[in-house]
């Protein structure tokens, strides 16, 4: 049983005339320690994926199971509950609540963390990320890459088992792209979490243990030579 | 309580405009609560201190007491020990000495009757030509010791003690003896009319050509009473509606401005209950900091304002509308409750 389970999942938006077909049926599967990446042009599907992946919204057919439970038929209510407790999100744009300094946004998660669970230390994970300095700033006085990696402090905050980050990269250069994403395999490798990354930048793919390229909303799990002729393509 | 603060501390000038809103509202509308308190009891307070809550007029009167007059053989028939009469008039009182003027009433009773009012200074008078008048006056020039005359009357009469809160038809009120008052109303003491008859207890079995009316009734038709007070009723209604309408309108805007902000917090699992309190913890700081500014101002105004100002701060009245401003900006909430609660995780995606 991995982490998450997707089968035969399918999203077509709108219907009739205007239906879009964003994901042909797809089988998807993440375990514990995996680093995953999903690449592919943009429009292609790979947005969609994540949402379903994280219950953003919900498949239009298939199954969807984090922790080997079917979270298909759940809640709005669920779904909001399972979001706060199970996944952790590293949106391409803005992730941070614009009144609230890095500290603060740390301690929202605090107020809402029904559940008191085991969380990580707010200062290793603030070492770790090299923040430790930023705690009292306001997120428009960030760099992005500042700004992202306050995000993936605040994901990782409340002890998710999965990570999910669109696009993490888009608005870093190359060598703090390189960062985010090494930081991401550490997560991975080193915390024993799931992590899927859904990225366009083909050079961000020597730590990644899985890839998958998305086309015209068909998910392909990519061998090692399909990773060899990805990565080559792109120098 | 923790977001809604945060929010208002990290974006002071935007949240200082509402506050400012609130502070103005509620300003005006205490300011004009106030007025049409002070105006209200201007009219009625002689009348509120009436021992009795029957009032017997004639019927031709029209319910007004300015213009009954009630007979010997009319009062005769229904004086008991709950009964006192009463003989009120319109006159301009005038210090000759000083050529001061003065918009007034008189109220002619048994001075040893029900119908004495508290002397909070000087003392009662004790014949036809002294007055108790109500300590109004002062502000317009007329003193205890002073010698009056009324309507113009050859006769002096001495204010020889005040009383407080004793004022009719918006102008103040010289308790005298009947006889004075028939001496001025009907140009001799000999003729026994009076204005009303008060009665603790409701009259049965009236004289002819007679009507009895409440405390209550004989109020609202003092002259001009009732169109006032519904006129600043319909104001101050309409500032606490308009209250609901510029909050409610002020807070979607700025819910409206933050849909993708909210849509990542519900992205990362923050119910919308939690977004919707910080909403309606955000509209209580804002309209108790600034109704309470409102208040403190008014507080302050009703200080300087001058006596002639027909000014009343009645705490109660004042809290009450507090109050409805209060609730009617948590009211105004419920515009930007739809559009939060119809918030999608996937706004916080969108826009790529
Ligand atoms: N909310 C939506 N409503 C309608 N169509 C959508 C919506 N989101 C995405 N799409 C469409 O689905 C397709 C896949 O989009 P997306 O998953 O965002 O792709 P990617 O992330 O790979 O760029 C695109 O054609 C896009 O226009
Ligand atoms: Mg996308």
């Amino acid at each position: 049983m991995g982490l998450v389970d997707l089968k035969q999942v399918t999203k077509v938006y709108g219907s009739g005339h205007t239906a879009v077909t964003a994901l042909h049926p797809t089988d998807f599967s993440l375990q514990a320690g995996e680093f995953a990446t999903v690449i592919g042009p943009s429009g292609s599907g790979k947005t969609t994926l994540l949402t379903i992946i994280g219950s953003l919204q919900q498949p239009s057919s298939g199954q969807v199971l984090i922790n080997g439970q079917d979270t298909t038929n759940f809640s709005e209510h669920q779904r909001t509950d399972l979001r706060f407790n199970t996944f952790g999100f590293i949106l391409q744009g803005s992730n941070l609540i614009p009144f609230l300094t890095v500290a603060d946004q740390l301690a929202l998660v605090d107020r809402f963390n029904h559940h008191k669970q085991h969380k990580m230390s707010r200062d290793s994970l603030f070492t770790m990320l090299g923040i430790t300095d930023l705690t009292n700033q306001y997120p428009s006085a960030l760099s992005g890459g500042e700004r992202q990696r306050v995000a993936i402090a605040r994901a990782l905050y409340n002890d998710p088992p999965i990570i999910l980050a669109d696009e993490p990269t888009a608005s870093l250069d190359t060598s703090r792209a390189l960062q985010v994403t090494e930081l991401l395999a550490t997560i991975a490798h080193k915390m024993d979490r799931g992590v899927v990354m859904i990225t366009h930048d083909t050079r961000l793919l020597g730590s990644v243990d899985t890839v998958y390229e998305m086309r015209d909303g068909v998910l392909t799990k990519q061998d090692a030579a399909g990773v060899k002729k990805i990565r080559a393509a792109a120098i | 309580m923790f977001l809604a603060y945060k929010e208002i501390m990290h974006n002071k000038a935007r949240y200082l405009l509402v506050v400012v809103t609130f502070v103005l509202i509620s300003y005006l509308v205490l300011f004009l609560t106030g007025l049409a308190t002070g105006l209200a009891r201007n009219n009625r307070t002689a009348i509120d201190a009436l021992p009795g809550n029957y009032v017997l007029m004639s019927k031709y009167a029209n319910k007004n007491l300015l213009s009954s007059v009630i007979t010997k053989d009319q009062y005769d028939k229904v004086s008991s020990s709950d009964t006192a009469l009463l003989g009120q008039m319109t006159v301009v009182a005038e210090n000759p000495q000083t050529d001061k003027k003065l918009n007034s009433n008189i109220f002619g009773i048994r001075l040893t009757g029900a119908l004495k009012p508290p002397v909070t200074a000087g003392r009662m008078p004790t014949k036809n030509s002294e007055v108790l008048a109500d300590d109004s006056v002062t502000y317009y020039g007329l003193h205890r010791g002073d010698r009056i005359t009324l309507n113009g009357s050859s006769q002096k009469y001495r204010i020889v003690g005040y009383t407080r809160d004793h004022r009719f038809a918006t102008v103040p009120v010289f308790y005298t003896t009947l006889s004075t008052f028939r001496q001025i109303r009907f140009g001799s003491a000999q003729v026994p009319n009076v204005s009303a008859v008060v009665s603790k207890k409701k009259l049965t079995d009236l004289p002819k050509n007679t009507q009895q009316l409440t405390k209550a009734g004989l109020i609202e038709n003092i002259p001009g009473y009732t169109a006032q007070t519904s006129t600043f009723g319909l104001m101050i209604g309409a500032m606490i509606g308009i209250t609901l309408l510029i909050i409610g309108i002020f807070m979607y805007i700025l819910t409206i401005q933050k849909v993708a902000m909210y849509g990542v917090m519900r992205a990362q699992g923050i119910r919308t209950s939690a977004i919707v309190t910080a909403l309606f913890w955000q509209i209580l700081i804002l309209a108790l900091v600034g109704v309470g500014i409102g208040n403190g101002l008014m507080i302050a105004t009703s200080f300087v304002l001058p006596k002639t100002m027909p000014f009343y701060g009645d705490p109660m009245m004042m809290l009450m509308i507090t109050g409805a401003l209060v609730v009617m900006s948590l009211v105004g909430g419920l515009f930007s409750l739809r559009r939060i609660l119809h918030i999608d995780p996937l706004e916080a995606i969108g826009g790529e």
